[in-house]
């Protein structure tokens, strides 16, 4: 069974740091990987590509050094191996065009905005994992004690297995 | 002085005065003697359009009595002659000059052929005892004349205290449209300034939510990490160890983050023990705390101190992050607050260098793609408010930045030019430049290339930040810049 990666883009190491901090207790299940910049994270999702692995979640700041987070969300919804990756833009300033733009786009998932609360941070990425899951795993009882339990039962019952 | 225009809107002239002594009556008495006195034929004299009969300011021997057509009279101001009106049949000129011997005060040409009686003192004698009769007339005529030129005089005094009050109330009056004017332009200023302002928010919420979030974060972490850590601190052999490694994460480096993903990989056999989210960190330390990472990890028993000594390198790194945090909070508040300053009544010395670094720092969020060459020589101090020059570093590097979409090169300079006495500033940037049509009216208020709506501003930035310039006795030009980009050059003087 192929890993199902959580990126992290963010240009503030100590931001980066955080972040993924706060999302560790998912990494038994999805590891996670840090990029400091829009060019960085393209070099990581395709080397997970080519490990034969996926990417289940993005949580992207927007305003970096390069390209901006937007930019990215958008280029991966155009690309067929991060189509359905859930993408989340985690900033503490995007302009409505630009937020816009990544709703229409890029069907930006999620926004949350700095500074952020962890237990609201880890439930939105939680939801959001459950529900790339459920889209494409068919085995989703190995991820009933991590993700949103309610949903993946009532996923389970939907496609009968149980 | 203003003299009346054509026959003057006076109403003092009575009609009694004039049936008493009649003009008409006089002209046509005159004409029926002419032709029997050899005396009043020899005064005859006749002039044609635009002859001059008297001319200002030359002496006079002359009374004429206009008999036919009509004389203009012109007085020569300081710098500006006045038309005082025409003068018909039965009318006086050199009047006065020929009375008192004085210059002749007003020029006096014929406006259509013109008949004259011309009396020289000799003469104007003679028709005295000749004709008594119509002297009478003459002299009542003479002082009819001179008492209208009184109360034309009188006339004209209440015109003048008139006219002085109407000015009066004008002048008050555009002392109050000026005052309303400047109220209207610094509404436009400060709702200019309120649009920087907004601008300057949003990035401020950038820049200060960013080290916030790492701030609460990292502090939640390091309190429960720092409570573990002196919980199980006495199952180390010593607690050097894991002091050695706090330090080690007080002052990482930042690793890249390509590089850290291919070590994890290689460090995941050594250390197959430990969670992933713990060989992350392994992964960005230097080879000697690998090492001595290595002496726990073969024995799964030993994990527990492995982790306490990862979570003491962490806990390093939270402390590193609220450091770098609140010191990049510090230097953002004190910049705002330096930048924000006020600007008193009065000038003082400064450095506009630091006005220039504050800005830069309080505009970071627009500057994360641009490369900013700063190239700020030592400049004297000049005489300035610090603030609104501040303003005018603002509007162009936000034009800057506009101008190349947030990413290109940005480049300031600055020197001092001694042959004149000037220090400059340069801004420049490499975005499309600007066409040389628009550069003449790019500082004029309410020019804008930006469309409506879209944007903050009123399209005034730069008629403000040309105003300020201008305020400091500077001046403000824009030209190409070698990469095709704009550039403006400020100047101020040194002694202002």
């Amino acid at each position: 069974m192929s890993d199902i990666y959580i990126i992290c883009v963010e240009d503030e190491a100590q931001v980066l740091d955080v972040v993924i901090r706060d999302l560790e207790q998912l990494e038994e299940f999805f590891p996670i990987e840090g990029a400091a910049s829009a060019s960085d994270a393209r070099k990581l999702i395709n080397e997970i590509k080519e490990e034969g692995n996926r990417i289940g979640l993005i949580l992207c700041d927007h305003i970096m050094p390069g390209d901006k987070g937007v930019d990215l969300l958008i280029e991966m919804q155009k690309d067929e191996f991060t189509h359905s990756t859930r993408k989340i833009l985690l900033t503490g300033q995007a302009g409505l065009d630009d937020t816009i733009q990544a709703v229409n786009k890029a069907r930006l998932n999620q926004y949350v905005s700095k500074p952020w609360k962890k237990e609201e941070l880890l439930q939105i990425v939680i939801d959001e994992l459950t529900d790339y899951v459920i889209e494409t795993e068919d085995e989703l009882l190995p991820y009933l004690s991590v993700l949103n339990q309610e949903k993946l039962q009532e996923a389970i019952r939907a496609k009968g297995f149980i | 002085m203003n003299y009346p225009k054509k026959h003057s809107a006076l109403h003092l002239t009575e009609e009694s005065t004039r049936s008493l002594y009649d003009k008409d009556t006089f002209v046509q008495n005159i004409n029926q003697l002419i032709t029997e006195s050899e005396l009043l034929k020899s005064l005859l004299k006749t002039f044609e359009e635009g002859d001059v009969l008297l001319e200002e300011g030359m002496p006079n021997k002359t009374l004429y009595v206009v008999l036919e057509g009509e004389v203009s009279q012109h007085k020569d101001g300081e710098d500006i002659t006045a038309d005082t009106g025409l003068l018909g049949p039965g009318e006086f000129c050199g009047l006065l000059s020929f009375q008192t011997g004085e210059p002749i005060f007003i020029t006096i040409k014929a406006q259509s052929r013109v008949k004259t009686l011309a009396f020289d003192h000799n003469n104007f004698e003679l028709f005295y005892t000749k004709y008594p009769e119509i002297s009478r007339t003459l002299h009542g005529l003479i002082f009819a004349n001179l008492a209208e030129r009184y109360r034309n005089m009188l006339g004209l005094h209440l015109e003048v205290a008139k006219l002085t009050r109407e000015l009066e109330k004008e002048k008050n009056h555009l002392r109050k449209v000026i005052k309303e004017l400047e109220r209207t332009r610094n509404a436009y200023i400060s709702q200019e300034k309120m649009a920087t302002l907004g601008e300057l928010t949003a990035g401020l919420a950038h820049e200060i939510n960013n080290p916030a979030s790492a701030l609460l974060r990292s502090v939640d972490y390091l309190s429960q990490n720092l409570s573990q850590l002196i919980e199980s601190s006495a199952k180390l052999p010593s607690s050097w160890e894991i002091r050695y490694f706090f330090e080690a994460g007080l002052s990482r480096e930042y690793a890249d983050s390509v590089e850290q993903r291919e070590r994890m990989k290689k460090l995941a056999g050594v250390f197959s023990h430990i969670q992933r989210s713990k060989l992350r960190l392994v992964a960005e330390m230097n080879d000697d705390l690998i090492k001595r990472l290595m002496q726990y990890s073969s024995k799964k028993s030993q994990q527990e101190l492995l982790n306490l000594l990862i979570d003491a390198y962490q806990s390093g790194l939270f402390l590193n992050g609220i450091r770098i945090s609140t010191g990049r909070i510090e230097f953002l508040v004190k910049s705002l607050k330096s930048y924000s300053r006020q600007s008193g009544k009065n000038p003082e010395l400064a450095d506009i260098r630091n006005g220039i670094r504050e800005t830069l720092q309080i505009l970071g969020h627009r500057l994360k793609s641009v490369k900013v060459h700063l190239d700020l020589e030592e400049i004297p101090e000049i005489n300035c408010f610090v603030g609104e020059l501040n303003q005018v570093w603002t509007n162009l590097i936000i034009n800057a930045c506009d101008a190349m979409k947030d990413s290109g090169n940005l480049y300031i300079s600055c020197g001092v030019n001694t042959t004149n006495a000037q220090v400059w500033v340069e801004v420049a940037d490499d975005g499309p430049g600007v066409p040389d049509k628009i550069k003449k009216k790019i500082f004029n208020p309410s020019f804008t290339t930006k469309t409506a709506g879209g944007d903050f501003g009123l399209g005034i930035g730069l008629a403000i930040t040309q105003g300020v310039i201008e305020k400091h006795q500077g001046s403000i030009s824009i030209n190409d810049s070698e990469g095709g980009g704009a550039k403006f050059l400020i100047t101020f003087p040194i002694d202002v």
